[in-house]
């Protein structure tokens, strides 16, 4: 057994999006009234670097998850409708800090653009940072539960008086497996549709499904478990057109600063970063559906850790042509300063190490 | 017609492609074609995208030297895309969709020479902006290639599935 395993990852990752988000806030905050240019360009980048680590922070929940309940049966005082409850706010979260974070990105490419961000970004990424801050803290607090039963009874213990009995009571009864606390719940909601005579295998997967919470619903369709096959297929061809996307902006602008086509100011072709980010989306989105349906595919997969890791360092590089001049001053028929060349080689290469570590997953890791 | 494929999916080098456990059979030929998926339709992709109007600050003209890396990329694809037929001739070249992706992808090729005649020769470029006719042309690129993508990932779905579901 390794000594730091990926639920210890977690443990030191689900600090940030909380911490990081509440520090950037506080500073995007004070240059909002003190209309401090450079303050809330650091809150920007803080924003944007923070929603770049939530994907490895959600990512290693689900691995915690399986550290925690291997094969799948939780030990007795580990409750499994607290940990849907926490992947469900923690997955709510961080689709609102993926928001607030592309946001942040676009103000800060507009910034390079326009002296000032466009007021509606302004406040959009203001009330963004304010709802994904709040929707962080409450996973967090759920996600502390999971452990910290001394939080958990202690809060229970107060708000019923006097029933010391009340969290002992309660312990026992999440450590069956879903199917026995879903089973009364199923009588009822079965019986109407039970008339006519359908009373096959299928009328007890919905109870079921209400129980699973939104992160594992949305997981069973894309898998196909809910009768749309073709889910899975279509999100893998968007995942390609983001591809597709993501690759003509990183190559066009990266080779022109390699030296290619060269009559291209580099400020001109900048107007195409955000359709790159698009494509970066899709992929996300659809990455994220991958993930749902299967995440023990990729939990345990070295290969998605590396991929995971590029994606992470493709987020920092993307900065470069945002926050430094000297890429900016690359007008046409210009040759680019040695750093720009450097940083466009490791953007070429960081997608081509995204596109190989994900290609990889099914030949030198566990996926289908 | 049926012993031709069966032959060709059986030769020593199909054989090897299909079956070998080393990372350099299918699992990189099938890298090398995603990657030039990417240089192809992504290049593609991009003019297609300034011809219909996105970046209008960025002149039109010096795209044509990206179309080096376009052709790179779809060299890659013809030579590594013959290798996973050839290696499962029978039920690729039985499958329909797998003549549906080969149509879009003529379709885009075609387009894309008439692109670099019509647009990239016209001596109007970036002059004017971009007439209707080459705003069509660059519409029906992005759709010729999302039809080539969508029926290329379809192959491990539809018909007799083989390969990489």
């Amino acid at each position: 057994m390794e000594s730091l395993n990926l639920a210890h990852a977690h443990l030191l990752l689900n600090h940030l999006p909380t911490i990081g988000f509440g520090m950037g806030l506080a500073i995007y905050i004070a240059a909002y009234f003190a209309k401090n240019d450079h303050l809330k360009k650091a809150g920007l980048v803080i924003f944007f670097l923070v929603a770049v680590m939530a994907i490895p922070t959600y990512m290693t929940g689900s691995a915690a998850e399986r550290v925690l309940c291997p094969e799948l049966k939780c030990p007795a005082d580990v409750s499994v409708p607290m940990i849907r409850k926490h992947e469900d706010a923690a997955l709510i979260a961080f689709v609102l800090m993926e928001i607030t974070g592309f946001f942040s990105w676009l103000a800060l490419w507009q910034l390079r653009r326009t002296p000032k961000i466009p007021s509606i970004n302004r406040v959009g990424v203001l009330l963004l940072s304010v709802i994904s801050f709040g929707l962080m803290a409450l996973a967090a607090t759920e996600g502390g539960e999971i452990r910290h039963t001394e939080i958990r009874e202690k809060l229970e213990a107060a708000a019923t008086p006097g029933a010391a009995a009340g969290p002992e009571a309660a312990a026992p009864a999440p450590a069956p497996t879903p199917e026995g606390a879903a089973a009364p719940g199923a009588a009822p909601t079965t019986e109407p549709s039970a008339a006519p005579a359908a009373a096959t295998a299928a009328p007890p997967a919905p109870a079921e499904e209400e129980h699973q919470g939104i992160a594992r619903s949305i997981g069973s369709a894309v898998a196909g478990n809910t009768g749309i096959g073709w889910l899975w297929p279509a999100f893998e061809t968007i995942h390609f057109v983001g591809l597709c996307m993501l690759f003509a902006v990183v190559l066009m602008v990266d080779l022109r600063i390699l030296g290619m086509a060269k009559g291209l100011s580099f400020q001109s072709l900048y107007q195409l970063l955000p359709f790159g980010m698009l494509g970066f989306i899709l992929n996300l989105a659809t990455g994220m559906g991958f993930f749902l349906a299967a995440p023990g595919q990729y939990v345990h997969n070295v290969e998605f850790h590396r991929k995971i890791v590029f994606v992470v360092l493709a987020g920092i590089n993307v900065l470069y042509f945002l926050l430094f001049d000297e890429a900016w001053k690359i007008g046409p028929n210009d040759d680019a300063p040695f750093r720009s060349k450097a940083v466009a080689a490791v953007t070429i290469f960081l997608w081509l190490g995204i596109l190989y570590y994900g290609h990889m997953l099914p030949f030198l890791g566990n996926s289908f | 017609m049926m012993d031709f494929l069966h032959w060709v999916e059986n030769t020593g080098f199909s054989t090897w492609v299909r079956t070998s456990s080393s990372i350099w059979a299918f699992p990189v030929v099938l890298l090398i074609h995603t990657i030039g998926m990417g240089l192809c339709v992504g290049v593609s992709a991009g003019i297609d995208l300034r011809i219909l109007g996105f970046g209008p600050g960025i002149r039109l003209a010096p795209f044509e030297k990206y179309f080096p890396i376009l052709w790179l990329g779809f060299w890659m694809n013809a030579v590594t895309g013959t290798i996973l037929v050839m290696q499962d001739a029978s039920s690729k070249l039985t499958n329909p969709d797998f003549y549906v992706k080969m149509i879009f992808i003529a379709l885009a090729i075609i387009n894309l020479r008439i692109i670099r005649v019509r647009v990239f020769r016209d001596p109007q470029i970036d002059r004017v902006p971009s007439s209707t006719n080459a705003k069509v042309l660059a519409a029906l690129s992005l759709f010729f290639w999302l039809g080539a993508i969508t029926a290329g990932r379809l192959l491990a779905y539809v018909g007799e599935a083989s390969g990489l579901k």
